[in-house]
C-alpha cells in the first residue's frame, strides 16, 4: 500500500536554529495517527510543510503520491487545520461558505450538526470569538471537508472537556463512515490516546518513536518495590529510568513482560504498571538521540522475554 | 467553477469592504465638497458667444481633487487582499499562484465597475452644472476630463494599477515585515533617483519634458497599463515563496 504521506530526509533550518532535522517518516493511507512532542519539537513545522504552507530547506515531501508544495492536485484534497489560524474579518458563517466551495467532498449537513454541537452562532465575527470556539470552528471546517487527507493541529485548543468528546466522538464517527488518513498533534495525549493507530513522536526536530499504537502497549513497564528485589527483577533488561526513593526504587524497564516474568515480580512483591502513550512520549523525548532510537529497538523485546 | 473565479469571490464573501466601504468614503468625502463649495462663491469669467462677451461661472478653483481618495482606498484594498486574507486562503488548500491570480481578477473586475461608475457620475456631474454648486468633483484637469470612455478607461487602469501596488507591498509585508516593507520603499527610491540622476548625466530632461508636455491622456493611461502589468508580474515573483 502506497503511504497518504511520505517524507524523507525533511530538515527546516530557520536562521537560529534547526525546527526539522532530517525527518524520514511515513504514515498509511486510511489511519489515524497521533503527532506528539513537546513544544517546539517541531509538529506545527512538519504539519505546514506537508500542507505546502511552509517549505523545506531540504528532503523530500511527498502527499498522495507527489509533492503538496504549490500543487492544487493535491492541495485540494488535503485540509490543514491550524490553532492559530488567521481569518479574515469574516463571521462564521462566511467562513464555511467559502470552504464549501473550496472543498470538494464538503458535507454542509456535517458543518452544521457541528455547529449546532459546539454551540457556534453562524452570525458571530470570527475575531469576536473565544479560543475554544474559534477552535470548534476550525474542527467544524476540517471534519466537514472530508478531505482524503486531513491535519490536525492542536486542534481543540481552549476547547473545554465536553466539546472535546463531541470532537473524538465525531471524528471516530465520521471516520468510519468516510475513511481518511488523519494525522494529529496534540498535547493532551493519554485523552486522545484511543484514537491513535500509530504514533509518532518527535523532539527537537527529529522523530524519536514511530510505532503502531497497538505495538505500544505494554511496551513499557514501571517496576517498583524494594530497591533489591527491583535490581534483582530488571537485571539484564534494558532501562529507561531508574529512581530511587530510600529503600524503594522504581525503574522504567523496556520490552513487552511474559506470564513468567509477571509471575516472578508478584513473588518478588513488585508493582507493575505498564506505561501510559504519555509517559512513553516523555521518556521518548529523554532518550540520547541516537540513530537507533528512532525506532523501538527489537533486540529490547526480545531480552525482555528471554 | 474556476479556482481564479473561486478565489476572487472568496474576497467578496464579506462584500463590506470591496462594495461598500468604497462608495461610503467617497460619498462622505462628496458631501464634505459639496458642502464647502456651495458656500463658496463662484467666480465669473467673461465669455465670447454670438451674442458677444457673457458673465459665465468659471471652473477656475472648481476642481477638488477629492476623488484621489477613492484611489487611495484601492491601494489599502489591496495590501489588505493579501496580509488579512492570504493565510485562510492558503488553508482552503488554494497555491499561492492561483490565490495571486484570482486576487488580481478581484483587482479587474472591481476597477472596471467602479471605473465605468465613475463615468457615470462624471456625466450627471456635467449635466447638473457641477451638482448646482459648479463642483469638479468627478472631473480632474488632464486626467479624467475627457469622453466618458475615456474616463472608465482611464480610471479602471488607475483603480487596478493602485490595487496591484498593495497586493505587492501586502506580499512584501507578509514575508519580510516592516523592515522589508521600508527596504521595497527605499528601492524603488533608490531606483527613481537612479533614473533621475542619468537623466541630469545625458541632458535628458528637456526630452523628458517635452515628453509629458506631449503625452495625451490616452497615452498616459497606456504607460500606467504597462506599469501596473509590470506590478502584477512582480507580485507574483514575490508570492511564490510566501509563507503563511
Amino acid at each position: 500500500m502506497t503511504p497518504a504521506i511520505s517524507v524523507a530526509g525533511l530538515t527546516r533550518r530557520y536562521r537560529d536554529q534547526v525546527a526539522l532535522d532530517d525527518v524520514s517518516v511515513e504514515i498509511e493511507a486510511g489511519s489515524i495517527t497521533g503527532l506528539l512532542g513537546r513544544n517546539g519539537a517541531g509538529k506545527t513545522t512538519l504539519l505546514r510543510i506537508l500542507a505546502g504552507q511552509e517549505f523545506q530547506s531540504s528532503g523530500t515531501v511527498n502527499v498522495l503520491g507527489a509533492p503538496p508544495a504549490e500543487n492544487e492536485h493535491v492541495l485540494r484534497r488535503m485540509v490543514f487545520v491550524r490553532e492559530d489560524q488567521a481569518y479574515p474579518d469574516f463571521k462564521v458563517r462566511h467562513a464555511l461558505r467559502a470552504a464549501s466551495w473550496f472543498y470538494p467532498n464538503w458535507d454542509a449537513g456535517l458543518a452544521d450538526e457541528l455547529i449546532a454541537d459546539f454551540d457556534l452562532r453562524p452570525n458571530k465575527v470570527i475575531k469576536k470569538l473565544s479560543r475554544g470556539m474559534r477552535s470548534a470552528l476550525g474542527i467544524t471546517i476540517g471534519l466537514a471537508a472530508r478531505a482524503e487527507v486531513t491535519l490536525f493541529d492542536e486542534p481543540y485548543a481552549g476547547l473545554d472537556a465536553v466539546a472535546r468528546q463531541i470532537f473524538y466522538d465525531r471524528l471516530l464517527t465520521d471516520y468510519a463512515e468516510c475513511p481518511r488518513t488523519i494525522l494529529l498533534s496534540t498535547h493532551l495525549i493519554d485523552e486522545a490516546a484511543a484514537l491513535f493507530e500509530s504514533v509518532v513522536v518527535i523532539d527537537r526536530g527529529r522523530v524519536v518513536l514511530e510505532a503502531a499504537a497497538d505495538g505500544l502497549r505494554g511496551i513499557a513497564t514501571t517496576v517498583s518495590g524494594p530497591v533489591l528485589a527491583v535490581d534483582e527483577f530488571t537485571a539484564g533488561r534494558p532501562v529507561w529510568n531508574r529512581r530511587r526513593l530510600g529503600s524503594q526504587a522504581s525503574v522504567v524497564t523496556v520490552g513487552q513482560l511474559d506470564e513468567a516474568a509477571r509471575a516472578k515480580a508478584r513473588s518478588l512483591g513488585l508493582d507493575l504498571m505498564p506505561l501510559t502513550l504519555q509517559q512513553l512520549v516523555v521518556h521518548a523525548a529523554e532518550w540520547p538521540a541516537s540513530p537507533e532510537a528512532a525506532n523501538l529497538p527489537p533486540q529490547a523485546m526480545e531480552g525482555a522475554s528471554a | 467553477m474556476s479556482t481564479l473565479v473561486k478565489v476572487a469571490r472568496y474576497h467578496l464573501v464579506q462584500p463590506f469592504q470591496y462594495l461598500l466601504l468604497t462608495w461610503m468614503v467617497l460619498a462622505f468625502t462628496f458631501v464634505v465638497n459639496v458642502v464647502i463649495f456651495g458656500v463658496t462663491p463662484v467666480r465669473q469669467h467673461m465669455v465670447p458667444t454670438a451674442n458677444g462677451l457673457v458673465s459665465a461661472a468659471s471652473m477656475d478653483g472648481r476642481y477638488t481633487g477629492a476623488l484621489c481618495s477613492f484611489f487611495i482606498i484601492f491601494l489599502v484594498l489591496g495590501v489588505q487582499s493579501i496580509g488579512r486574507s492570504l493565510p485562510f486562503g492558503l488553508t482552503l488548500g488554494v497555491s499561492r499562484r492561483s490565490y495571486y491570480m484570482g486576487t488580481a481578477l478581484l483587482a479587474v473586475v472591481l476597477a472596471c465597475a467602479d471605473g465605468l461608475a465613475l463615468a457615470a457620475l462624471q456625466a450627471i456631474e456635467r449635466g447638473t452644472g457641477g451638482w448646482g454648486v459648479q463642483m469638479g468633483f468627478f472631473r480632474v484637469p488632464y486626467l479624467l476630463n475627457g469622453p466618458w470612455y475615456q474616463t472608465w478607461l482611464t480610471s479602471f487602469v488607475g483603480l487596478g494599477l493602485l490595487f496591484v501596488y498593495g497586493m505587492w507591498f501586502g506580499i512584501v509585508y507578509r514575508r519580510w515585515s516592516l523592515v522589508g516593507t521600508l527596504a521595497f520603499i527605499a528601492a524603488q527610491v533608490t531606483v527613481l533617483l537612479g533614473a533621475a540622476l542619468v537623466i541630469t548625466w545625458a541632458h535628458g530632461w528637456t526630452g523628458v519634458g517635452h515628453f509629458f508636455t506631449g503625452l495625451t491622456v490616452a497615452g498616459l493611461t497606456g504607460l500606467l497599463a504597462v506599469l501596473a502589468v509590470g506590478l502584477l508580474a512582480g507580485g507574483h515573483a514575490t508570492i511564490r515563496r510566501a509563507t503563511v
